[in-house]
């Protein structure tokens, strides 16, 4: 059964499901749950290993994010409700999967397929700032984007003004900042040869009417191209969001389910993120029909994932995608540096070798915590996709990453929570040719070449 | 039976057993005004333990909803000794087009463990709202939290919406959220900007001296 005859039954019991308090779902129903399931299931973070192996911990996390789905289920904040989903209907989804697809058109078509653990394929690479820029540096970092070679797909900055007008959700200015939006990424990808490129967008859009407003086959977001549907954390979904995923079915475009669990909130320490990114997926795959889910997991405190804690889970959590579905999903990194920094390239290294060893697809990379307009350049990206191909091209296994990441954690981890918040793009970058300034490449090379002498062997 | 064992049962969350303990201790003589100062101490330390993430969200929650217990059951006899002294009223919600909540919550959770009245409006709250709500609670802060950058210009809303009823001076104006900072603070005029939950009281307070 295809998510498009599944959807009105899911959308059904959006209405139908059992009624509680919003105020009640996290602290009676999620969190207990979870709790409960991480004993049950016998799963522990070792701080020791950043990088896990343990296989048989993968299967058991994987069972506990299936029984999670189905004991919790998915909180509807509009309707009150709880969508139901059984066993059956998780392995049916499972089953009927595609382990594959081809995004993007023309030449510029690419196979997005699942991952194994230590996979030798390179992971497919979507690069991103995913920060807020200024008006004037969009079409030129969507442009520097567009031009990194290891880039399978793009998903663009974030406009917060358009025509010098601020834009806000739900209003007029974001319907114009959204197409204002889809039309310099694909101008970009025009100029630079790119035309039919794989993109994800449009990130502008907060509310459905953004997204809607832009799905166009001429100038808009294609059908071969992705748009993104939102959890709300944890666990819980909305009538703007489901009216996204029924949009994105019926119109025929991918879907990306995106998820950001909170380490620290309530789905507690590591091993609650790690059950909880795995349960995301399965939720973005039934209630969504994702063709792929977009997973950034942080820490409460530091909006972050390349600390320890949060790599741990990012690692079991794509074993247990990876050795039990035949899914795709993306690993977002989220960083505490800023551009031009040392730190920043050390984590997007460290953050794309554990995803990539571990199952995961690579989308590179929010620095500064994600948090300032225009901090964010595509040279971490590029470290980041380099990384990745390496890993897998030289078919490193976990303990090797485990090893390396361990001794770059070293280098920057105390710094996490004081950590440089580097330069802005136009002082990287030279956004009238969309060009690295000498100093960032500068960096950016020393940077590779101190992890080529750790023994990272880039393929060129 | 004492204020330790209290604390205790507060830090760990246990409402029921701090309410009942609470009410034993006001029938042996306890007064509920040291009661409450002692808790105050307690919640001081789950939360330095909450922002080193040594005990989690949840954690804190169920310390917060057992020291209401406590709060609830000491009531007379709060009165009776001239009431719990109010840090100041609040009224708090995520603006309009927003759906994100959890910073919020953190937020209404410390502000009244530390002593402050808070009317928590919820996520997706309209500007008009923010202020017909405040002039109902007789608040002295409007709060206004953002998650996304195409939410914050609601943080202005707010403002403007004060101004042009002439009720600017009225309240004090907070603001925060992951995207906002303090240069959008001083460019939209608003009163504060919280950096974090957990500076948040002394911040306010800071701001009625």
């Amino acid at each position: 059964m295809s998510y498009v005859s599944r959807c009105w039954e899911i959308l059904e019991r959006s209405k139908t499901g059992p009624i509680m308090d919003e105020n009640d779902f996290l602290p009676k129903r999620f969190t207990p749950a979870l709790k409960k399931l991480i004993r049950e299931y016998d799963l522990k973070y070792d701080p020791a290993t950043p990088c896990p192996s343990d296989e048989a911990m993968a299967d058991r996390l994987f069972q506990a994010a299936v029984d999670l789905v189905v004991r919790v289920g998915y909180y509807n904040t509009d309707t009150h409700r709880i969508i139901q989903i059984t066993p059956e209907e998780i392995r049916e989804a499972l089953y009927t999967a595609p382990r594959q697809y081809w995004v993007g058109g023309g030449r510029d078509a690419r196979l997005f397929e699942h991952r194994m653990v230590e996979d030798r394929r390179p992971p497919f690479c979507i690069l991103s700032p995913d920060i807020t820029v200024d008006e004037k540096y969009h079409q030129s970092m969507c442009l520097a984007y567009l031009k990194e070679p290891l880039l399978d797909g793009l998903c663009g900055p974030i406009l917060e003004e358009t025509f010098g007008h601020l834009i806000e959700s739900g209003g007029p200015t974001e319907i114009s900042g959204c197409t204002q939006h889809i039309y310099n990424q694909k101008l970009a990808a025009r100029l630079v040869g790119r035309p039919e490129v794989f993109m994800v967008a449009v990130g502008t859009a907060e509310h459905d009417s953004g997204q809607i407003a832009v799905s166009n086959e001429q100038w808009g977001v294609r059908k071969t191209d992705a748009r993104l549907v939102g959890a709300l954390t944890e666990f819980k979904t909305a009538d703007t969001l489901l009216n996204r995923s029924l949009h994105y079915a019926q119109y025929g475009c991918h879907t990306g389910h995106l998820t950001g669990p909170i380490y620290g909130g309530w789905c507690l320490g590591s091993e609650g993120t790690a059950v909880t990114i795995a349960a995301y997926s399965l939720l973005g795959l039934v209630v969504h029909g994702a063709t792929f889910n977009q997973h950034f997991p942080f820490h409460l405190n530091y909006g972050s994932n390349t600390t320890r804690e949060l790599l741990w889970s990012i690692a079991m959590a794509g074993q247990a995608l990876s050795r039990n579905t035949g899914l795709l999903y993306t690993s977002n990194g989220f960083a505490n540096a800023g551009p031009m920094t040392r730190m920043l390239f050390l984590e997007t290294a460290v953050h794309a070798m554990v995803s990539t060893v571990t199952g995961w697809h690579l989308w590179e990379m929010a620095s500064t915590r994600n948090k300032y307009r225009n901090r964010a350049t595509p040279l971490e990206a590029r470290l980041g996709a380099e990384v990745g191909h390496a890993v897998a091209r030289r078919g490193l296994t976990r303990e090797q990453v485990n090893e390396l990441a361990s001794r770059l954690l070293a280098e920057y981890e105390s710094m996490a929570a004081d950590a440089p918040i580097g330069s802005e793009y136009h002082e990287c970058y030279n956004p009238a040719k969309a060009v690295p300034t000498t100093e960032h490449l500068d960096l950016y090379k020393r940077v590779r070449d101190e992890l080529a002498g750790l023994g990272l062997v880039f393929p060129y | 039976m004492s204020l330790e064992m209290l604390g205790k049962l507060v830090a760990d969350g246990e409402a029921d057993e701090a309410r009942a303990l609470a009410a034993r201790l006001i029938a042996e003589g306890q007064g509920p005004l040291a009661m409450i100062e002692s808790l105050t101490g307690t919640m001081a330390q789950v939360g330095d333990l909450f922002a080193r993430l040594e005990i989690f969200l949840p954690e804190i929650m169920l310390a917060g909803e057992a020291l209401t217990a406590v709060v609830q059951e000491l009531g007379p006899a709060l009165e009776k000794a001239g009431g719990r002294k109010s840090r100041g009223r609040v009224v708090l919600g995520v603006v309009k087009g927003d759906l994100h909540e959890i910073g919020k919550n953190i937020v209404k959770l410390i502000l009244e463990t530390s002593g402050f009245e808070v009317k928590d409006l919820g996520y997706n709250v309209d500007s008009l709202a923010f202020v017909k709500e405040a002039e109902a609670y007789g608040a002295d802060f409007i709060g206004a939290s953002s998650l996304m950058t195409t939410t914050m210009p609601r943080q202005k809303e707010i403002i403007e919406i004060l101004k042009d009823k002439g009720l600017r001076d009225k309240f004090r104006v907070v603001i925060g959220g992951a995207p906002t900072s303090r240069m959008w603070a001083e460019q939209i005029g608003a009163d504060l900007w919280c950096p974090d939950a957990k500076s948040a009281p002394d911040l306010l307070a800071g701001l009625l001296k």
